[in-house]
């Protein structure tokens, strides 16, 4: 008998730090996560899909929202076992009973907004639901459970929101505590724990499924679902993560020193598998010739990738003599070369390293073998954005 | 370069040739007057230079109506060590040879190795221009075109640069302005220039403030909605409390309880309430008895006051009644005394009056005898004028009659000296006893007769003797006499009167009257203002109102002698008076106190027997009897009836009525109270259910989150123009100064040489020059400071100092380049004074030191001092001829 655990969708979730597209790209990446969650239920032929809480990330969405993310659940007809987190907590108005005043909420999918053990003969499970009725709890909710009695012949599941005491880092999402031997306190067969955005197992009935679709540059797990498989009722359940998420997300932060670094990060990126999002801070030096390659094969990434996002204000542009004859600056624009040159190594100052990289993109440009590559001098600022609107 | 031979065939006006040779490597002074051939020397060389050898629009060379003549220069010079030799003909045979160390080049060639050796270029097509001219051009300055520098140097830039290196290129030709533009181009998008943001640039803060400012107010509203989530929340848990718990129900039955203790209660003071009437007419009945006994009692004591009050009143009218005759006798001897002093007061008024009679009949007694003699007076007066009046009109004479009179008189006694003048006198002397007669008239003794007319004289017995007056006129003067004497005569008559003495005399008399009359007549009016009868009549009423009085005061005399003076009489007869009043007044109060008194006494009487009647009448002494028994009874009940109502009092106090009420109302209101705010939190609940309903739907968290993406965005957007921003304005300064200090670096070394120059003719000025190497602007140090100017601004001699200046510098900068350099000045600086042209020969000979100069001019005494001969033109033909 298998499950499917999952948590954390935050449905609704923006993302301000990337261009509007990409940021629309990614909104609609949780819709999408969730119809592969159904797809994936439906594949393992699973008795039931837990989400343990955080369905949607605030609780005044939009009722297009609502309705889509119903809509992404036709995929697996049940049932879908949900609570609330503290996101999307059951409070006296939610987006819970919006949804319901909707009529949003399809038969299959069951929202547990108060606490209880729900019997669901025919998948063969009993639900020990901790729902958050609030935003926030200091107390533990799952800590009936260890009394709850729940029918006999059932799965004994428990389902809860919340940070695992003294098992989790500092940056828990939220205060909600749960007892790190809950699981074999209250008898449980599983806890399907949600709130913690990675996979994470906490002993061998207690896994966090981590969220779907990741939002955040952070490698740990994110992107995943868990099939829960149990063979025997006493004996532990055999526990495998599926990759669910469109996005990989990516931070890479390197330091220029060499042309080979250049070419290390070019196959790199090259070998990085799309789509992705992708941060890249750079440091270091390097000339005009490696500082064309550079942005030539960012340009290129940023055509394969979802997003590719790149500051090169601390790598130091250091033109060499070969540059410069290239670029056939004689007279005063050799010196005006010099002096940006000078002021950048001495004051690590960005704007003569705009300036720099800008009077080599014009000189580019009178160059008559050069004209093609007006485009990506340009973006050799780090402003695609604003080259693209200059030039649109 | 060194020209050193010159030699001119077929050309303007040297028809033959023409030879200047022996040329120096210095200054080579030329002169000769005006149109002896010094332009022309100058014209050629550059005809050779500058003109191709094929052109056909050099005909202006021909000398004058010789088409057919072949305009010919032949120019021999040094250059680097080796000799050159150019010779070309125009025209007629064209042809170009250049001769280089012995290597022969020819036509075009030729051209373009001295085009490449000079740096100027030759037209296409046509003769050459001032725009072909290049260096020479620049070095080589035509008459009168010493001032205009721009024009020659822009011409020559090319090759000055070509000239002067690679360094002065760079400035302009490697495309930096161009990228200066494309900056300027860019910055120009996001700064205005004046360095304002524009466009989006300026518009995005103003957007990025206005998302925050949403985004503000959607936080504001988010937070506003979860608070009242939080209260929904806490809302219904009340909600459900109140329709579990109910807390109204205990509170409704503690009311019950109240209620009903409160109703004992009033039983019992309803009770109260009846026996306190009783107790309340119980004692009005007390209160009635004890009245009615009181009034018996009352009437006891009124018996006894009675009897004194009666006996007080005998006693009063008795004490009158003797006092009663001396008020009378009192009284009339008041009334004797005010009768007697009224009679004395009327005999004082009496004799008041009579005193008063007798002085107005003294006063009238003196008024009448004044107004007696003052109508006597008046009748004299009167009689006076009367007699006056009546003498008056008789012998009246009017003023023209006496003056006629007189008139006649004077005539008549005119008339009669003159008769007795001529009349014919007769005097005698007659013997005593004698006796003579005239016309019967006897004359004696002596005498003296007058004849007017004949007389005849009788002397008796001697006979007659006539006497006849002689004369002419005699006679009619006699008659005249007579008229005279008739009408005065006749006048006299008329006034009766004989002769004219009488007339003045009435006259005078006369006018004596009038004066007297006029006296009389003011005296009589005094008198008798208004007439005499009036005044006769006053007398007449003043005689009898004295007559009156004086009857009156006889009549008085007898009654009032002895009185007292009125005041004392008057003061006597008031204080009898009021004696006299008071006296009535006591007599009437005694008579008023006697009547009361005897009122008094008999009402005292009456009533005194009415109450010992009523006093004495049998059922009295029952009826008073019978209220005391009545007395006795009723206090007992009252005594019982207060026990009763003490004791039921107690009871009440005990129970607290008023605390009893209160606690009905306390638990009513409050059981009221829980329920309404049950009531009330329900439809809040509703409401804000509905309310949160309608926010929820508005999707205002999922509004924030794009909101704030926007926010992001923009702000991103923002920092990225201003990166770019700064890097922009960061190059574009930087292209400038780069570019300013690249030419000031250019322009050192034509500086120097300009300076070198100037420091010659203006000691400490300067001249400043511009990117294209042109001077602008001379700075001079003046008596009254620094003098700044643009060339142009100078007057044309100094214009032309500068221009040849500026030549020499560029002369020397080709040198230093290793160019050749010649100076042809063709009558240049004559618009020079003597001290600034000393100073430029200073110049130029310095110049010379290192290039050749040619100098034509047509002042040789103006150039004598620069230690080289100037040579003549007519010196230089005469030896070419020969």
């Amino acid at each position: 008998m298998r499950l499917l655990h999952t948590a954390d969708w935050q449905i609704g979730r923006q993302y301000g730090r990337f261009a509007p597209e990409d940021a629309h790209a990614l909104a609609e990446a949780r819709f999408s996560a969730v119809e592969r969650l159904a797809r994936l239920a439906t594949e393992q032929a699973v008795a039931a899909v837990l989400v343990a809480g955080d369905v949607f990330d605030a609780q005044t969405v939009s009722d297009r929202t609502i309705r889509r993310l119903f809509n992404a659940m036709q995929g697996f007809s049940g049932p879908w076992v949900m609570i609330p987190g503290n996101h999307d907590a059951a409070l006296a108005e939610s987006v819970w009973s919006r949804a319901k005043r909707l009529g949003a909420v399809p038969a299959h999918v069951e929202v547990l907004l108060e606490p209880g053990v729900y019997a669901f003969p025919q998948a063969g499970i009993a639900v020990l639901a901790a729902p958050l009725t609030q935003r926030q709890t200091s107390a533990d909710l799952t800590a009936w459970f260890d009394d709850a009695e729940s029918p006999e012949g059932l799965l004994r599941l428990g389902l809860a929101h919340g940070s695992v005491q003294g098992q989790l880092a500092d940056d828990i999402d939220s205060p909600n505590p749960i007892a790190a031997e809950r699981a074999a306190r209250a008898r449980l067969h599983y806890l399907a724990l949600g709130d913690w955005h990675g996979l994470k197992q906490i002993d061998e009935r207690t896994w966090y499924s981590g969220t779907p679709e990741q939002e955040r540059f952070k490698n740990n797990g994110a992107g995943q679902a868990l099939i829960v498989a149990f063979e025997k009722f006493d004996h532990p359940p055999r526990v495998t993560a599926h990759q669910v998420g469109k996005f990989q997300w990516h931070h890479w932060q390197e330091t220029i020193r060499v042309d080979s670094d250049i070419d290390r990060l070019i196959e790199r990126l090259e070998a990085l598998p799309s789509p992705a999002v992708l941060a890249l801070d750079l440091r270091g030096d390097t000339d005009l010739a490696g500082h064309r390659r550079l942005t030539q094969a960012l340009a290129e990434a940023e055509a394969r990738h979802r997003s590719v996002q790149y500051d090169l204000s601390a790598l130091r542009l250091q033109p060499t003599d070969a540059d410069i004859a290239a670029l056939d600056a004689d007279g005063y624009l050799g010196d005006v070369i010099d002096e940006l040159r000078a002021q950048q190594s001495l004051q690590d100052d960005e704007a003569s390293r705009d300036a720099l990289v800008l009077l080599a993109g014009l000189l580019r440009e009178r160059l008559p073998q050069a004209a093609s590559h007006a485009e990506e001098s340009e973006s050799g600022l780090g402003m695609s954005s604003l080259a693209q609107e200059d030039s649109a | 370069m060194k020209l050193k031979r010159i030699r001119i065939e077929q050309l303007r006006q040297f028809q033959n040739p023409l030879v200047v040779d022996d040329l120096q490597p210095g200054i080579n002074v030329i002169t000769g007057p005006n149109e002896s051939g010094k332009s022309t020397i100058a014209s050629a060389i550059r005809a050779a230079f500058f003109e191709r050898h094929r052109s056909s629009s050099v005909s202006d060379l021909q000398p004058w109506g010789d088409s057919s003549a072949a305009p010919q220069v032949m120019l021999e010079f040094d250059w680097q060590d080796r000799h050159w030799r150019l010779e070309k003909r125009f025209l007629g045979r064209k042809r170009c040879d250049l001769e280089i160390a012995g290597v022969h080049y020819s036509g075009d060639d030729a051209e373009e190795q001295l085009a490449e050796l000079l740096g100027f270029q030759h037209p296409a097509r046509g003769a050459s221009k001032a725009e072909h001219w290049g260096i020479p051009g620049l070095l080589w300055i035509e008459q009168g075109a010493g001032h205009e520098l721009r024009p020659a140097v822009e011409h020559a830039a090319d090759h000055l640069q070509s000239a002067l290196g690679a360094g002065l290129g760079e400035v302009t030709s490697s495309g930096g302005d161009e990228i200066i533009q494309a900056v300027a181009t860019q910055k120009a998008v996001f700064l205005t220039a004046t360095g304002k943001p524009r466009g989006e640039f300026a518009k995005l803060p103003g957007q990025i403030a206005q998302q925050r400012e949403e985004l503000a107010g959607l936080e504001a509203r988010i937070a506003s909605y979860r608070q009242e989530v939080d209260r929904l929340s806490e809302l219904r848990k009340q909600h459900a409390m109140d329709a579990r718990e109910k807390p109204w129900q205990m509170l409704r039955q503690q009311q019950q309880a109240a209620e009903k203790a409160l109703a004992n209660v009033e039983t019992l003071q309803q009770a109260q309430a009846v026996d306190r009437q009783a107790l309340q007419s119980c004692q009005n009945t007390l209160v009635l008895l004890r009245e009615q006994l009181e009034v018996f009692q009352r009437q006891q004591q009124t018996l006894l006051q009675r009897q004194s009050a009666a006996q007080h009143a005998q006693e009063t009218l008795q004490a009158l009644r003797e006092g009663e005759t001396e008020i009378d006798v009192k009284h009339q001897l008041a009334e004797k005394n005010y009768r007697q002093a009224r009679l004395i007061e009327q005999q004082a008024r009496q004799q008041e009056q009579l005193s008063r009679l007798r002085q107005e009949l003294e006063r009238l007694s003196q008024e009448r005898v004044a107004l007696d003699d003052r109508l006597e007076k008046a009748y004299r007066v009167q009689a006076e004028l009367l007699a006056q009046r009546r003498a008056l009109p008789r012998q009246r004479i009017d003023e023209p009659t006496l003056e006629k009179l007189r008139k006649q008189h004077k005539q008549r006694d005119d008339l009669e000296i003159r008769l007795q003048s001529i009349a014919t006198r007769v005097q005698y002397n007659i013997l005593p006893d004698q006796a003579i007669e005239l016309d019967g008239q006897a004359l004696s003794m002596q005498g003296e007769i007058l004849l007017l007319e004949s007389g005849e004289v009788t002397i008796p017995g001697v006979g007659h003797l006539r006497i006849i007056p002689g004369g002419e006129d005699i006679g009619e003067l006699s008659r005249r006499q007579r008229q005279l004497e008739d009408v005065l005569k006749a006048l006299f008559e008329q006034l009766e009167l004989t002769s004219l003495e009488e007339v003045e005399r009435r006259v005078e008399a006369h006018q004596r009257l009038d004066i007297e009359i006029q006296a009389n007549e003011r005296l009589l009016s005094s008198l008798a203002p208004k007439g005499i009868d009036l005044l006769s009549q006053a007398c007449e009423t003043c005689k009898q109102q004295c007559e009156t009085l004086s009857a009156q005061c006889r009549s008085q005399t007898a009654l009032a002698e002895q009185a007292p003076s009125l005041v004392d009489a008057e003061a006597q007869r008031t204080t009898a008076e009021q004696a006299l009043k008071l006296a009535e007044k006591r007599q009437a109060d005694h008579q008023l106190a006697l009547n009361g008194a005897r009122r008094d006494a008999a009402n005292s009487d009456v009533e005194l027997q009415r109450l010992q009647a009523e006093l004495s009448a049998p059922d009295r002494q029952q009826r008073e009897r019978e209220l005391s028994q009545q007395l006795v009874e009723q206090r007992a009940e009252y005594a019982s009836l207060e026990q009763r109502i003490a004791n039921r009092q107690q009871r009440i106090d005990a129970a607290q009525p008023a605390l009893l009420q209160q606690d009905v109302q306390r638990f009513a209101r409050s059981a009221e109270q829980l329920e309404k705010a049950a009531h009330d939190r329900e439809l809040a609940l509703t409401e804000l259910h509905s309310r949160l309903e309608a926010h929820s739907a508005e999707g205002l968290e999922e509004q924030r989150a794009e909101c704030l993406l926007l926010c992001e965005q923009l702000g991103r957007r923002f920092v990225e123009m201003e990166r770019r921003v700064a890097a922009l304005s960061l190059l574009d300064t930087l292209l400038k100064e780069k570019r300013h200090a690249l030419t000031q670096r250019l322009q050192a070394p034509l500086q120097r040489h300009l300076n070198h120059y100037l420091a010659l003719l203006f000691p400490q000025a300067s001249l400043s020059v511009d990117e294209n190497l042109i001077p602008t602007q001379l700075t001079r140090t003046q008596t009254f400071g620094m003098e700044r100017g643009t060339l142009e601004t100078l007057s044309f001699g100094a214009r032309e100092q500068m221009g040849l200046i500026s030549r020499l510098a560029y002369a020397d900068l080709l040198r230093e380049a290793g160019r050749p350099t010649l100076i042809i000045l063709d009558d240049a600086l004559v618009h020079s004074d003597a001290q600034r042209l000393a100073q430029m020969k200073r110049i130029l000979f310095d110049a010379a030191e290192r290039h050749q100069v040619l100098l034509f001019s047509c002042h040789p005494e103006d150039w004598r001092d620069l230690g080289v001969a100037p040579r003549d033109m007519q010196a230089l033909k005469a030896v070419s001829d020969a």
